[in-house]
């Protein structure tokens, strides 16, 4: 028989290959740093429960500089995570009017005015918060 | 070394994937249902060059235009070398069949109303081409191979080449082909074989046609003593990129652009096409839209005059669009834009695109009927590889997507009703003696010992075909290709392969096609030779041979296989029984019966 | 003229267990393309290497191949890019067969399985639909694949499991799904809704990147998601099964 073809092998590191891979698995990868961040809120939930004690060790710990520095690579994380979702989302839900769509450039940086709107809301509610203590 | 021979049996076999081939497989599926239909192809149907087509597909749209007009452009266009029941059919049909590729789902351009759009084309009275965008071609091309998955009768050999027809006593039986993956042959039976093989556009050196647009059909038929029709007949499109020969589309000419030459200087009002049109504002059958076959005879005599501008690949003239703006390119030439910024390095919206007239189109072919058939029972042809009777002289742009759909139709239609009869069967001692004459052209490239290769000899083929057969020809030019042509048929029988392999051996592939190339193509210039008359395609230069002569050549040329000899030539009469020949007009001269302008 | 080294991929089955690299120098201008250079190779130097083209215009979807390592049409792809030198190979997550040609035969099946192809109720007799530029816009850009595949050899995920339908042919089912004519998309969802459908999909993204049509065909598989949950939905709602008719075009 002269066919015979030849299945090239995909490598477990495939993903190291192209930067648009490498890219992906960091984007992937944020969630890392988000699951620890999780858990901690989850563990500062649970020391509340557990009465003052509980809390103030949770509150200790929270300070301790590598719990900082790994809650500091989440936030940095969830920001770069928003980057690339705020990007892909004019690919998912493009905007139509008429034979036009929305563009790109546009919806993304609607969205990050969204976020910074958010952001200063809180920032007034809590402010809010302080004025009447 | 080819031993085993594999074998397949079908009731109707489609030889091309192309525009022409699935049509013919959707309408004898659609004819039968019953029938097995077999779509047979050297490369994937989408790959076929049907994809490359830009400009559009004529039809009788507008409630200004009529059937009449549309059959008179034409008869005119074909310099009254057109079969006119084939034309009348053809017109009358055209309309139905672009709505037929609507509700199969082709993208087609639209108005804002939501109706189809149709664009001017030259040579063409009223716009009446349909279009989607720029990609007219590869968006008919893919409606057409999608549609054809939904049909469960229809399967296909991808990549199979087509090597012979098992013909015997003036009867099709079947074919025989390679398997290109593997390298195995195989015969395939069949009720009907319809060929739609496309042109050969590539027996030239400069041409806007894919690599795989070698003429094979028609050497096939042609070698089994069915008669090519009208080969001499060979269409340069005025617009092609210099050096690669890539088309330009003819639209871009339809929606305002206009020619100049080094002097910036719209030189075609100089050949009986003008008077000049503002720029942007196309007219009908003057100036650009002139017919391709005066456009680019403009070119030769510019350049004899030294009016052609120098350019790293040779001469050429410019095509400006820049007066059409940005937006207006972008959406409706978004392909040009795109060609000419890859292989000329020009954006079309800021500066002029280098072009040069290259061949484009076959008007000859397979010498059919009406209903598609050939001369010998069982065999059918359409599509570029054909010779139906529309074309004549020259082919109108716009006219041969339709034909493949009209025609193809009907060649479908036609070898599904003969599949349904019955029919001789052939005897297995017959068939396997007819697969092995089949299999001698291989047995001896595998076997040669000589020393030439498919490249050099095909290199030679395309600068002498371009040399002696070209825009202008003569006498002498002629003769000298013929005894070219002569000669690479001598050393063609010394060719050897450098792969040895089985497995999509190509180069297997090309030698074959150089093989069908050098038939056609000795063909197109002995038909050249005795056509001693100018007409549309077929400019002579001599003295008294520069006008059309209606009295000794109102005829078709039928080229006839000689083996070891020249192609004899023999004579058919035109069905001119609707319109009686009269002179073509272009320009200022046209008969006054132009019916008012649309504006859009 | 100058010359440019190329490194090419190759791979005889009927000699060789795996292929291996082969050095080449070629000749080139500015308007040398990689398919230039691969004909001026098998014309005078390795008549045997084999290869894929047909229309060296871009359109007909044959030529795909790996550019150092980059899924690209070696006849839009040009020697000038390159002054380093550059390496061919078949394109990324098919079969080889010889050379640089690959197994499609995946890739045609897939299309395949989605149905593409307009399923309408009746048509207006002998006469087209009206659908508007705006209604044509919503399709357009899906309906511009050339099947050349580069979308499949920059997808991971149908690197690692073939049988995921994957970019083209899921850009193709949407393209029918958004067409104002069509009315098969009950039909479609079966496929897309699956395993080896959209949900297959990790949104690398990379597809778009390669391919050479601006088709987008991330973005054709991250609107079905959409889709497929929107369906998700319904049938949770509707169990029962009857065809959804879709509102004509007006
Ligand atoms: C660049 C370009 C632009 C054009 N633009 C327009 C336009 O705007 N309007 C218009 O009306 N016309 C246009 N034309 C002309 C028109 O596109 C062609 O005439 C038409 O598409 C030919 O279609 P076909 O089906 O006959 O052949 P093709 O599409 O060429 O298909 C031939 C088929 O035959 C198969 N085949 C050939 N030999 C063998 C073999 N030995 N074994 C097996 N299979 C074989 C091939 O694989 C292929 O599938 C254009 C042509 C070109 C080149
Ligand atoms: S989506 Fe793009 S890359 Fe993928 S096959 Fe189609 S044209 Fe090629
Ligand atoms: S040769 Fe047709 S796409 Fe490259």
């Amino acid at each position: 028989m002269s066919r015979k073809p030849y299945q090239p092998p995909m490598p477990a590191s495939w993903w190291l290959k192209h930067p648009a891979y490498r890219f992906y698995m960091l984007r992937e990868a944020t969630v890392v740093p988000l699951l620890f961040f999780v858990a901690s809120l989850l563990y500062g939930l649970y020391a509340l429960g557990q009465g003052e004690a509980s809390w103030l060790h949770y509150l200790a710990w929270l300070q301790q500089p590598w719990v900082i520095a790994l809650n500091s690579l989440a936030l940095v994380a969830s920001l770069f995570h928003a980057w690339t979702f705020f990007a892909l989302f004019p690919q998912v839900m493009p905007l139509r009017f008429g034979s036009r769509t929305l563009p790109a450039w546009l919806m993304v940086s609607a969205q990050w005015a969204g976020v910074l709107l958010v952001i200063l809301a809180l920032w007034w509610l809590l402010g809010g918060v302080d004025a009447h203590q | 070394m080819h031993d085993a021979v594999k074998t397949l049996s079908t009731d109707v076999l489609v030889v091309g994937g192309g525009g022409a081939g699935l049509r013919s497989a959707i309408a004898a599926t659609e004819a039968n249902p019953k029938l097995k239909v077999t779509l047979l192809s050297k490369v994937y149907p989408m790959r076929s060059h049907t994809v490359a087509a830009e400009g559009g597909a004529a039809a009788v749209t507008m409630a200004h235009d009529s059937l009449q007009a549309h059959f008179d452009d034409t008869v005119a266009g074909s310099d009254w070398l057109a079969e006119q029941g084939v034309v009348d059919y053809f017109v009358k049909h055209a309309f139905d069949e672009l709505v037929q590729l609507e509700h199969w789902g082709c993208p087609w351009s639209r108005q804002q109303s939501g109706e189809v759009q149709v664009r001017r084309f030259g040579g063409m009275k009223t716009e009446r081409t349909w279009f989607a965008a720029d990609k007219t071609g590869f968006h008919i091309l893919h409606t057409l191979f999608q549609t054809s998955l939904k049909y469960p009768q229809i399967s296909r050999l991808d990549e199979y080449f087509v090597l012979d027809l098992l013909v015997h006593d003036r009867h099709c039986y079947g074919v025989v082909a390679i398997e290109i993956a593997s390298g195995e042959l195989v015969q395939i039976k069949a009720a009907s074989v319809i060929l739609a093989t496309g042109g050969a556009g590539r027996v030239y050196q400069f041409n806007t046609n894919g690599g795989i647009v070698t003429g094979d059909g028609m050497a096939l038929a042609y070698r089994h003593g069915v008669a090519l029709r009208d080969m001499e007949f060979v269409q340069y499109h005025p617009t092609g990129l210099p050096g690669s020969g890539i088309l330009i589309t003819e639209a871009c000419r339809g929606e305002g652009g206009i020619l100049l030459n080094k002097d910036g200087y719209r030189y075609l009002q100089d050949y009986g096409l003008g008077p000049e049109t503002p720029p942007g504002q196309p007219q009908n059958k003057t100036m650009e839209l002139g017919p391709r076959d005066k456009l680019s005879q403009a070119f030769w005599h510019e350049q004899q005059q030294g009016r052609t501008i120098q350019h790293p690949q040779g001469e050429v003239v410019h095509l400006d669009l820049r007066h059409l703006g940005q937006r207006f390119l972008l959406e409706r030439l978004p392909f040009i834009c795109e060609l000419a910024k890859a292989y000329v390095n020009v954006d079309p919206v800021k500066s002029p695109i280098p072009i040069r007239p290259a061949v484009h189109y076959t008007m000859g072919g397979i010498l059919t009927d009406t209903n598609c058939a050939t001369s010998i029972a069982g065999l059918y042809a359409v599509g570029e590889c054909a010779s139906v009777g529309l074309h004549g002289a020259n082919r109108l742009g716009s006219n041969s997507l339709t034909e493949l759909l009209v025609f193809g139709k009907v060649a479908g239609r036609e070898a599904a009703r003969v599949a349904s009869e019955s029919h001789p069967a052939a005897t297995e001692a017959l068939l396997s003696s007819l697969t092995e004459q089949a299999l001698t052209p291989l047995k001896r490239l595998h076997n040669s010992n000589g020393t030439e290769r498919w490249h050099e000899l095909r290199q030679q083929l395309a600068e002498s075909m371009e040399q002696g057969c070209g825009i202008y020809r003569s006498e002498a030019g002629l003769q000298q290709t013929l005894s070219t042509l002569n000669q690479l048929k001598q050393s063609y029988q010394q060719l050897r392969l450098g792969d040895t392999g089985k497995a999509f051996n190509t180069e297997l592939l090309h030698a074959l096609e150089l093989g069908f190339g050098l038939d056609v193509a000795e063909a197109m210039c002995q038909a050249a030779l005795e056509r001693k008359e100018s007409r549309g395609a077929h400019q002579r230069q001599e003295p008294g041979l520069t006008k059309r002569n209606d009295e000794d050549f109102l005829r078709h040329s039928l080229a006839f296989y000689q083996t070891g000899s020249a192609a004899r030539i023999e004579w058919q009469a035109v069905d001119t029984s609707l319109s009686p020949p009269a002179e073509r007009r272009y320009g200022g001269q046209q008969q006054p019966d132009n019916p008012p302008k649309e504006s859009c | 003229m100058p010359t440019l080294e190329m490194r090419l991929q190759r791979y005889r089955p009927e000699q060789d267990s795996a292929p291996h690299w082969q050095d080449f120098r070629v000749e080139y201008d500015d308007s040398t393309s990689v398919l230039d250079a691969l004909e001026q190779i098998k014309a005078e130097q390795d008549s045997s290497l084999s290869y894929r083209w047909s229309c060296r215009m871009a359109i007909c979807g044959s030529c795909g191949i790996m550019v150092n390592g980059v899924p690209k049409l070696g006849c839009k792809t040009f020697l000038r890019d390159y002054p380093k030198g550059l390496q061919l190979a078949p394109l990324g997550n098919f079969p080889v067969e010889k050379d640089l040609i690959v197994d499609m035969s995946r890739f045609l099946e897939h299309l395949t399985a989605i149905k593409p192809y307009l399923i309408a109720e009746a048509a207006p007799q002998g006469q087209p639909h009206r659908q508007t530029p705006a209604q044509l816009a919503r399709y357009k850009q899906f309906s511009n694949c050339i099947n050349c595949g580069l979308c499949y050899a920059a997808c991971p995920q149908f690197g690692l499991k073939p049988d995921f339908l994957g970019p083209a042919a899921i850009a193709l089912a949407h393209r029918y799904n958004l067409d104002s004519r069509d009315s098969g998309k009950a039909e479609r969802m079966a496929q897309l809704n699956s395993d080896n459908g959209v949900w297959g999909c990790t949104f690398v993204g990379y597809c778009s990147t390669v391919c050479p049509k601006g088709v987008d065909p991330a973005a054709a598989v991250n609107q079905g998601k959409i889709a497929s949950t929107l369906d998700g939905v319904i049938q949770w709602f509707k169990p029962a099964k009857e065809p959804r008719n879709k509102e004509q075009s007006k």
